[in-house]
């Protein structure tokens, strides 16, 4: 789950509610609307980089 | 039915607390409990009185009340029934409210953890609405009437205290309003030309029902001049056509449009039913593409909506309303020449339901409840 740092809290709770406490939350920063094209590139470098941890430690 | 205080022996059912109003209040607030303003304790017989007015087991929940999904049983329904302020009599139109806005096409979810400024409203038909005084005249979204006031403020109790709707954590609204505070009203049956709104949605006439509606507070329409139909459509239509309401984004939409009575008439008396008062503001809602900014036609109508708008023009019609049948019909209000017009949240469909007993049979009276 992908959340913008306002929503982080509200990610959790819902990780919670749906039984997946320890789902990992990918952070970006916010907003997501009104960006340009380079700036939501940007949201996808933040983005990227923890997925990428996510994926490597699932492995082990 | 349940017997009261075995089930507030289990676990984080009740709480001790010294006999204090200031001391039971200040305990609320720091456990972020209630919508800021002074709760009304709810003491073990205040409780048990408003659940004598509920056919159905205590601790089974009725609903689930997102973004939390907490359960929202009689028993703690009936706590902030009695926090909000509310008569014993009014706990079985409180719960199909909440019952109605848990329904899946209302997307609950959604209309409480947005950003946007939208708030579950409830509009109550059928004899109950009257047997319970619920205000339905002047000034009958405001404040000043028991019913709506605490029926309302109950709701939101339940969003915040149930369902977790707490600023900045399931409630994520860029600035609110006060509709979060309470928002319920009766129809104005005696005074529509039309059918009433539960009737139309396939309920009984002898039905009493709520519709809710997931929407913005009111946007006002004046019009003191215009005396005929098409005259008062006309300037609905306008008010309805402005930038920036999630329903010119959202093709299934459902915007709320109440007749204040003399317009309701008025345009009656002209020869529209609702159907035809659908038809005229679809095709009279409309604002040029133009209207909008350079980046919202670039960015959302030539990608979202691509086969309309991709080649288009700044004269290019954009409407209000996708469908003449989405649009939902209301008669509220007392004298005077305005009318409402409420954009919803754009992906929230209303749900009407009909008051039933729990073995399924139409309640013709709060009273069939007592037990």
């Amino acid at each position: 789950m992908i959340c913008s740092e306002p929503f982080e809290k509200l990610g959790k709770t819902q990780a919670r509610v749906f039984g997946v406490p320890d789902l990992p939350l990918v952070m970006i920063p916010h907003p997501l609307g009104g960006l340009s094209l380079e700036q939501v590139e940007g949201r996808a470098e933040v983005a990227i980089p923890q997925v990428v941890k996510l994926i490597k430690a699932s492995s082990q | 039915m349940s017997d009261l205080s075995e089930l507030l022996q289990s676990p984080g059912a009740s709480i001790e607390a010294d006999d204090d109003f200031d001391a039971i209040n200040r305990l609320y607030l720091e456990r972020g409990w209630g919508d800021g303003l002074p709760l009304i304790p709810p003491t073990v017989p205040r409780v048990e009185a408003m659940l004598a007015w509920c056919d159905r087991p205590w601790n089974e929940a009725v609903a689930k009340i997102p973004p939390r999904y907490g359960e929202a049983t009689p028993l703690r329904l009936a706590a902030n029934a009695v926090m909000a302020g509310c008569r014993p009599e009014y706990f079985p139109l409180y719960l199909l409210a909440i019952e109605a806005m848990c329904e899946q096409p209302f997307n609950l979810y959604a209309v409480q953890a947005t950003t946007h400024v939208c708030a579950p409203l409830v509009i109550v038909n059928g004899p109950v609405a009257r047997e319970l005084d619920i205000n339905c005249g002047h000034n009958a979204l405001g404040p000043g009437w028991q019913a709506n006031a605490t029926i309302g403020r109950a709701i939101r109790l339940a969003l915040i205290n149930i369902g977790g709707a707490i600023p900045a954590l399931g409630d994520m609204s860029t600035y609110g309003g006060p509709s979060k505070y309470s928002f319920l009203a009766a129809e104005n049956e005696a005074q529509s030309p039309w059918e009433p709104l539960h009737v139309e949605r396939g309920l009984p006439q002898g039905a009493s029902a709520v519709t809710v509606v997931g929407a913005e507070c009111p946007h006002n329409v004046n019009d003191h001049e215009s005396i005929s139909g098409a005259g008062i459509l006309t300037t609905i239509a306008g008010t309805m056509a402005t930038t920036g309401n999630n329903d010119t984004y959202y093709p299934d939409a459902q915007p709320l449009v109440v007749f204040g009575p003399e317009h309701a008439r008025t345009v009656a008396n002209d020869g529209f039913d609702k159907a035809k008062v659908r038809q005229f503001l679809y095709e009279h809602a409309t604002l040029p593409l133009g209207k909008f900014s350079k980046e919202n036609i670039e960015r959302r109508f030539k990608v979202a909506y691509k086969d309309q708008y991709a080649s288009a023009g700044p004269d290019a019609v954009v409407r209000a309303v996708q469908r003449p049948d989405n649009i939902l019909i209301a008669v509220i209000g007392g004298a005077g020449k305005h009318s409402a017009y409420f954009p919803t949240f754009g992906q929230t469909l209303a749900v009407t339901r009909a008051l039933k007993m729990h073995d399924g049979a139409l309640a013709k009276s709060v009273h069939d409840f007592k037990r």
